[in-house]
């Protein structure tokens, strides 16, 4: 009897370790298979890509030529002209984006009657896709029918109306203005949650030795967002750097470089000049350009030491 | 003090009132141009007020009935165009990829986080990194490659290539929540369950899901707001009705000469309202998912 009981329960034993061994890889390797096909192979590719002559007007012609795509997307004079477009666009967007969505959150803490109702909306810019915030401001900014000219008019503030995308002095910060609306919610989300871990004991100890709204604010406030604030610019600027959805409703570049960032003179060279080893260059550039903001982050905000 | 008090009081409200209206304006624009006639579009100055409210552009968007001031502009230019007759094609396409997408991220993207979180096993650390590592690459440096791949595939426009694209650019930040997620739940239930000789996967799918789901409808609305929104990848890699998305066909009417302005606000409005609804439904959800994917 014990023997044949052995013999029965052995195999089932046996196939149930064999089952718990294989379950973490079954698991896991639907999704390792998938983000290698869709991200790491194209990323390999594009690296092979970036050293090869590769225009799709010239298919068969591939040959090696190391970092030429390189030297020629630096040396083109949009390159210039674009980094010049993108540092302003990063300038103009991040630290406004940073500012205002602090702003609101301090509003959005307030406990006032009413206020969930204004974080409810916060989200919704960030929301809808950015080609619909793009047509949305285009309409919006319009020569002819924009309704912000239309609005100012009314209030007394200019006489005729302004074609704000389509002067060449005026489209950066039409574009910004757009990207602003769209991009506040996230960082105004991060400092409310930040805000909401700071114990209100520490303002009213503050308050009871005197210190003053501001004071507070900058000693209590600030300090205690830094994380929020760190995880904020980082990301914000690589936002900010690879738009490209806004710029395609908005300008499309234009008028004349206007508005041609970075992230679309990569998009132009490879879809419109069909050149994908320059188009595959350039954003290996701008992936390095993302590292470097991030390491000046890392050493513009300060850290707060690393305890338990 | 209470002077003090009303006063601030006062302020706030303004500024949250304020703050409503930058959010809202926007959006309600679009509303209005949407029922405006063209012709009023144009007088200066604005009509923020329609004087005759129309729902024609909306008509002929889903009935292909063309609106009667139209037809009474003759034959200088007939700002329509039947570009706009697509949109519901297009909300259809992108309802079927986004949906899908979110299923497979709640399936595929809980199966493997519950794993990362729970399980140990040779190579997990490095499975882990691989997956995440990838959404450190920028868009624009895989979009030639995934062109050629698709190609290769016979995926080009095809809403099967949509699904499986954004899944793979979803599914690491919905794995990297989920795993943080469930690493939050206490494990003891799940330990004397597996010791009662229930096996992983029937902890997950009997005690682990029912209770992880403000975390699974985070991810959810994440992967669905994601591959709704998407615009590069899906604008060179649909061709036709079969696959054109939303945001694609949108961007289309845009930039058509022949749209009326009040039609391409139409496009406009009717490719929002879903994800401005889920926004505001999952509105909890969403924030915890950003709060807890980016840190505090």
């Amino acid at each position: 009897m014990v023997t044949k009981a052995r013999i029965i329960t052995l195999p089932a034993r046996l196939s149930k370790t064999r089952q718990l061994n294989a379950y973490p890889w079954l698991t896991v390797v639907p999704v390792l298979v998938l983000v290698a096909f869709f991200t790491i192979y194209p990323f390999a590719y594009a690296a092979y890509l970036s050293t090869h002559k590769y225009l799709l007007i010239q298919p068969g012609n591939n040959p090696f030529i190391g970092t030429r795509n390189f030297e020629q997307v630096i040396g083109d004079e949009l390159f210039g002209v674009s980094t010049r477009n993108a540092l302003v666009f990063i300038a103009l967007t991040v630290p406004a984006v940073t500012a205002l969505g602090l702003a609101v959150a301090l509003l959005a803490n307030e406990k006032l009657r009413g206020m969930g109702i204004l974080r409810a909306l916060i989200l919704l810019p960030w929301s809808i896709p950015l080609i619909s915030t793009g047509i949305i401001w285009k309409l919006l900014l319009h020569g002819n029918i924009g309704a912000l000219s239309g609005a100012l008019m009314e209030l007394g503030v200019i006489d005729s109306y302004i074609p704000w995308l389509s002067k060449t002095d005026l489209a950066m910060y039409s574009v910004s203005f757009a990207h602003i609306w769209r991009e506040f919610p996230l960082p105004a989300i991060l400092f409310l949650a930040g805000l909401q871990t700071i114990p209100a004991e520490l303002y009213d100890a503050a308050a009871v030795d005197g210190a003053n709204a501001w004071s507070r604010f900058i000693h209590i406030t600030l300090p205690l967002l830094r994380a929020p604030l760190l995880v904020i610019l980082i990301y914000e600027t690589m936002i900010s750097f690879s738009v490209f959805d806004l710029v395609y409703a908005l300008t499309g570049g234009g008028p004349g470089s206007a508005t041609t960032l970075l992230s679309w003179y990569a998009y132009t060279a490879t879809f419109k000049f069909l050149n994908l080893g320059q188009g595959a260059a350039l954003s290996f550039i701008m992936a390095a350009g993302i590292i470097v903001f991030i390491l000046l982050y890392l050493k513009l905000v300060p850290q707060e030491e690393v305890s338990i | 003090m209470t002077r003090v008090d009303s006063r601030r009081g006062a302020i706030l409200y303004l500024c949250a009132i304020l703050l409503a209206f930058y959010i809202l304006a926007p959006f309600l624009w679009s509303l209005i141009a949407s029922i405006e006639l063209e012709t009023e579009l144009f007088i200066k100055p604005t009509h923020f007020i329609p004087q005759q409210p129309t729902f024609a552009n909306y008509l002929y968007v889903f009935t292909g009935q063309i609106p009667a001031e139209y037809a009474e502009r003759g034959l200088l230019r007939s700002p329509i165009t039947q570009e706009a007759r697509f949109i519901p094609q297009g909300l259809a396409n992108s309802f079927t990829v986004a949906l899908s997408v979110t299923v497979i991220n709640l399936i595929f993207g809980t199966l493997a986080a519950y794993t990362f979180a729970r399980e140990r096993f040779r190579g997990k650390t490095a499975a882990y990194f691989f997956v995440l590592g990838s959404r450190l690459l920028p868009a624009v440096a895989v979009a030639i490659p995934i062109y050629i791949i698709m190609k290769n595939l016979n995926l080009l426009d095809t809403k099967l290539g949509l699904v499986l694209m954004h899944s793979a650019f979803t599914l690491p930040f919905s794995i990297w929540v989920l795993t943080l997620y469930f690493q939050s739940l206490p494990s003891e239930i799940e330990d004397a369950a597996l010791i009662d000789g229930c096996d992983r996967f029937g902890v997950l799918k009997n005690i682990v899901v029912p209770i992880a789901a403000p975390g699974l409808a985070a991810i959810g609305a994440f992967a669905f707001l994601f591959s709704y929104n998407e615009f590069l990848f899906a604008l060179f890699t649909t061709q036709s009705l079969n696959s054109k998305t939303i945001p694609v066909m949108i961007s289309a009417i845009g930039s058509n000469p022949d749209a009326s302005y009040t039609l391409i606000a139409v496009g406009i409005t009717l490719s929002i309202i879903a994800p401005i609804a889920l926004a505001l439904v999952f509105r909890r959800y969403i924030v915890s998912g950003l709060v807890t994917s980016f840190g505090r």
